[in-house]
């Protein structure tokens, strides 16, 4: 009976239409819209990267190798279980041109491919012609940006390693670029037999080789790995498989999206905001409608259920609004994302991401209406007979506050859930609750100090000061719904800011000043000599560090396989850098344990880096295997030394006695302090010495990384605008709510005497007063969560960035500003006696 | 007789209506003098409050010459208009029209503060206390009762001491002791400081209050009629 009355009572009054709800409406639908967007938009990379996975891989499996081809046996095994196999080898080099006296040296990521590559997918060109053309004789083909960094056209003539080659084309696109994953310079390609005579594959030098597979169609790719790792496992050799063919790539969409959905779902917290500060504006303008209703003998019960239907109703217009935008937003932009992307994505609709979207939207508009619907209840029949606005408690009862804590208990637990990333889901929500009720108790501090300015001896006579601190600090007004929700909009941005510029900061500034220039790999044992006869004489050389290097997988720990001691570990996730040293090196610090004689011959023994040796459980005594060249090395683990990654000096986690790996074709790596007057002279004399050797510019990798970050960061930026457009929305919903007020307030002040200048005046005092309180609590929240994710989840230091976080406050102040002014005309222009009598 | 304060000279009003323009006075030619108490009395929609609202330049009249203390409010633009009311006028509505977000006492010092005046926060004190209101001169409007809002409003209005005072209907939303003691009030603040009143009212014991009573029409005078003579 009170649902079917209530129901009426609520369709009789939804014929008013939406008006007062285009804020409700556009808060929801946005912040659905980016979730649902979002997670469309992941889904598609996700179903490209698994249907193209064998394109994305080079074939339907890879088996890789470091150091070494693989042997007859391996190769045969290949063969019996693949339709066609293509070799590739990768590693990087030096291009080096030539022209008017002047030589130019570019590093590049050089693959040597078979007449078989790409098994799967086509490699485009510019200008167009079939790789087989490019790659006849001496031919090439590099991407654009090394051809353009190198003056070089097709047709030009260029130098790698002792032998010279010929550019036939740009490389546009390489079919398994997005698989082979991160390199620090730009693709070459060309045939591994035209690598002969070039010098760049002796013994020990730095090169992997994949062997691609083209599988029968019906090929049970687990049962293959499980006999491939059985097989070749303990050899180095390392499966993948077209399940996942770009597994970097699965990895940083899964995360990026998982991340953009917590982005989204702070949009969504703060168009909570503008929902709860739209649905208790309306259903203030109803108090007489209720007073009336409970004059005539509705039970509070009633006339809740009567409002909750009609929000419910224009909630659930608001999510299909924004699952409708949400799922076009993608398509629309579908050439834009796959631009961007060396994927082939196809957009289309996805049920899941928009479910998901849809549930976060029932959630968040029950979470935020519930208040102010539980207020109704409260209203009385008095209401009608004097202003019984006063009346209302704040809070609400009992059981409306702990539904509301359940409701945000199942959104957060969801959001745990549905993003994979649970941790940082759960420090996501926990941020954002610390940040609104952090914005909470500062509209709150704000609207005292106001109310107490407002008194002050001081502003007496400052009549738009006044007039402006009394409205901040007044009763009603905007003041809450507006720090709440452009403070938590500015607060991400700030947060994002601070983590951004902390980041650059610690990759561009603080690293190089302690980096060597130069990262040289493959300098052969006899050119070691040379080599370090050229630095050690010069007086722009400040230090020269040399290592051998070996390249290994750990396979087995205790004989126990390395994966099911250590899970996932980077450490034995890939070869990693092997070294041999009779002593300890320089600056040495050995944590636990003691270094092994420096005439040491027995059977191999291990220095292990100490952090990385906790974090995978290794003890003292323990037995590591590594696989070096495909021969099992089992050392025992008689030190643990620190480590410093962070400075781009050389470290190695594992450290051998000479014994156990002179024997091995090895290559030494160095690295060199000079200035940077000195760089350019170093490189020229030792790469017209040591062809073969490759110098990796450090400032040009950190450039390079920086750039990856700068991409990551215009991601999160992207994502984190549709919160700030939420907020602005709020923003604006706040100024246009409040309109009837300010017309109001211009009557009045108009009729005791106040002229126009004034009255904006105090208008623009207000509204710039509240943007920068939002501002300046979004910058103690941003750094908190800058510092937070700097400590915590970057392990790196924290300094507070000034310029992003002023501009936050100022954007904050102007946004507010430019809001409250532009509805400031209609006050303004509006005659007092209309706007009064109106109201008698 | 004494000298005229607001002079109307075939004033005229059409406002804009939903089914056209609405003719809401009619050539109104009407002298208020200094110190006078002029009631405005007629029937609902004779344009007793639109002629109150063109006498404080609230309302702009379509054609015709409104003069107050000399000035021609016709021809002052908006701010002139503010400025002037400023100086010599204090406006009274039946619905109080207090800013919510200010406090008695921050009602009652803006006029004064627009004014000018240093001691507008003393004076304010100084006037709601004469209207019985000192205890409460921290509470917000949603705080009080109509008949305290009323007051507060009364204070508002004789806080800068203005030349005119313009009431429309003060008593209209009170009850019948509020209404008495709210004209009390306002009769005692005229006399006090000796400023001319307008008022419009329904009730015929105020309009007896009055030396002069004007009856309006269909926007037309249909009576003026003098009490007795302005002291």
């Amino acid at each position: 009976m009170t649902l079917a009355v209530a129901a009426r009572i609520a369709r009789r009054e939804l014929r008013g239409g939406l008006r007062g709800f285009y804020v409700f409406l556009a808060c929801l639908a946005l912040g659905v819209a980016a979730i649902a967007a979002v997670g469309s938009v992941r889904q598609s990379i996700e179903g490209g990267l698994k249907r193209e996975g064998a394109v994305l891989l080079g074939g339907d499996a890879e088996m890789s190798l470091t150091y070494r081809y693989a042997e007859p046996d391996e190769r045969a095994w290949m063969e019996d279980v693949a339709t066609r196999v293509s070799e590739i080898v990768d590693f990087r080099s030096m291009v080096v041109v030539e022209r008017d006296g002047v030589t130019e040296r570019g590093l590049t990521q050089v693959k040597g491919v078979d007449g078989a590559y790409p098994l799967y997918g086509t490699v485009e060109l510019d200008p167009p012609m079939p790789l087989d053309t490019a790659l006849a004789g001496d031919g090439a083909v590099m991407e654009r940006v090394l051809a353009d960094r190198l003056g070089l056209r097709p047709g030009d003539r260029f130098r790698l390693g002792t032998a010279d080659y010929t550019l036939s084309a740009v490389l546009l696109r390489e079919p398994d670029g997005a698989g082979d994953g991160f390199g620090l310079g730009p693709r070459l390609i060309l045939r591994t037999a035209a690598l002969e005579g070039s010098g760049l594959l002796a013994p020990g030098t730095l090169y992997e080789t994949k062997y691609r597979l083209a599988l029968p169609v019906g090929s049970d790719m687990a049962a293959l790995e499980t006999r491939a790792d059985a097989r070749f496992a303990d050899k180095g050799m390392r499966w993948r498989d077209a399940r996942n063919g770009a597994p970097g790539m699965t990895r940083f969409v899964d995360r990026m999206g998982s991340f953009l959905v917590l982005v989204g779902l702070a949009g969504l917290a703060v168009g909570g905001v503008g929902v709860s500060a739209a649905v208790r504006a309306y259903l203030d303008g109803k108090t007489e409608v209720i007073a009336i209703l409970k004059t005539l003998g509705a039970e509070g019960r009633t006339i809740l259920l009567a409002y909750l239907m009609q929000i419910g109703t224009l909630a659930g217009l608001g999510i299909v609004l924004g699952l409708a935008l949400g799922a076009l937003a993608p398509m629309v932009a579908a050439p834009f994302i796959q631009a961007q992307l060396p994927v082939p994505v196809q957009v289309s609709l996805h049920p899941g991401p928009l479910a998901e979207a849809a549930l976060y939207g029932v959630l968040t508009a029950l979470l935020f209406t519930l208040w102010p619907l539980a207020r109704t209840e409260e209203v009385r029949a008095a209401a009608l007979f004097r202003d019984a606005s006063g009346q209302v408690r704040a809070w609400p009862r009992p059981v409306y506050m702990g539904v509301t804590v359940a409701l945000a208990a199942a959104l957060i637990w969801i959001a745990a859930w549905f993003s994979g990333v649970p941790q940082l889901a759960l420090w996501a929500a926990f941020g954002i609750v610390a940040a609104l009720g952090l914005l909470a108790l500062a509209a709150v501090g704000l609207r005292r100090l106001a109310r107490r300015l407002a008194r002050a001896r001081a502003v007496r006579g400052r009549t738009a000061l006044r007039l402006a601190l009394g409205a901040v600090g007044g009763p009603g007004g905007e003041t809450v719904s507006v720090v709440l929700s452009l403070g938590l909009g500015l607060s991400i941005l700030a947060a994002i800011g601070q983590i951004d510029a902390n980041l650059r900061s610690a990759i561009q500034q603080e690293l190089p000043e302690r980096a060597p220039s130069y990262f040289v790999v493959d300098i052969q044992p006899d050119q070691l000599d040379g080599f370090l006869a050229r630095l050690t004489g010069d007086p722009g050389v400040s230090k020269v560090e040399t290592a051998p290097m070996l390249r290994g997988v750990i396979t087995r720990i205790n004989d126990r396989p390395a994966k099911e001691v250590a899970g996932d570990h980077w450490v034995i996730r890939g070869d990693r850098g092997v070294t041999y040293a009779a002593t300890p090196p320089e600056g040495t610090i050995v944590n636990a344990g003691a270094w092994w004689p420096a005439d040491y011959d027995g059977p191999p023994v291990m220095s292990f880096a100490d952090e990385e040796a906790g974090e995978i459980g290794l003890k003292l005594g323990d037995a590591v295997t590594v696989n070096i060249l495909g021969r099992d090395i089992t050392a025992t683990v008689t030190s643990f030394r620190e480590v410093d990654f962070s400075t781009a000096g050389i470290g190695f986690v594992v450290t051998m006695n000479p014994a156990a790996l002179m024997g091995a074709p090895h290559t030494h790596i160095a690295t060199v302090y000079a200035e940077p007057e000195a760089e350019a002279a170093i490189l020229r004399d030792l790469a017209e010495a040591y062809p073969n050797i490759t110098a990796i510019r450090v400032r040009d990798a950190v450039d390079r990384v920086a750039e990856v970050l700068s991409s990551l960061a215009a991601a999160i930026a992207y994502g984190a605008s549709a919160t700030l457009v939420t907020g602005v929305i709020v923003l604006i919903g706040a100024a246009a709510a409040g309109e009837r007020t300010r017309v109001f307030e211009s009557a009045v002040l108009k009729t005791v005497g106040a002229v126009r200048g004034q009255v904006l005046a105090y208008f623009a005092l207000r509204s710039a007063m509240l943007g920068a309180a939002a501002g300046t609590v979004a910058i103690v929240a941003g750094g908190v969560a800058g510092w937070a994710v700097m400590e915590f989840v970057m392990m790196g230091g924290y300094e507070f960035e000034p310029v992003s976080a002023l501009a936050i406050v100022l954007g904050g102040a102007a946004a507010t500003l430019l809001a409250g002014l532009a509805f400031a005309w209609r006050p303004l222009a509006a005659r007092p006696a209309r706007v009064l009598r109106a109201r008698e | 007789m004494a000298d005229s304060i607001l002079s109307l000279a075939d004033v005229t009003l059409t406002l804009a209506g939903n089914a056209g323009p609405v003719e809401i006075l009619h050539g109104i030619t009407l002298d208020v003098h200094r110190g006078e108490t002029l009631g405005l009395v007629g029937p609902s929609g004779s344009g007793k409050s639109s002629l109150l609202m063109l006498m404080g330049g609230l309302e702009r009249a379509t054609s015709g010459r409104v003069t107050a203390l000399g000035h021609d409010l016709t021809a002052m633009n908006e701010d002139q208009l503010a400025r002037f009311r400023r100086q010599h006028m204090g406006v009274v509505f039946q619905s109080f029209h207090l800013i919510p977000t200010m406090t008695a006492l921050e009602n009652v010092a803006t006029p004064l503060e627009l004014a000018g005046h240093r001691d507008a926060f003393d004076r304010a004190a100084e006037e709601l206390r004469a209207v019985g209101l000192g205890p409460r001169m921290d509470h917000y409007p949603s705080q009080m009762s109509g008949g305290e809002q009323q007051r507060v409003a009364l204070a508002r209005a004789a806080a800068p001491r203005p030349h005119v005072l313009l009431a429309d209907e003060p008593t209209g939303n009170l009850d019948g002791a509020n209404g008495a003691a709210i004209m009390d009030l306002l009769f005692g603040l005229r006399d006090r400081h000796g400023a001319t009143l307008v008022l419009v009212t329904h009730a015929p014991d105020l309009a007896a209050r009055c030396d002069r009573v004007v009856r309006l029409a269909d926007g037309r005078i249909a009576s003026d009629e003098l009490r007795r003579a302005a002291e």
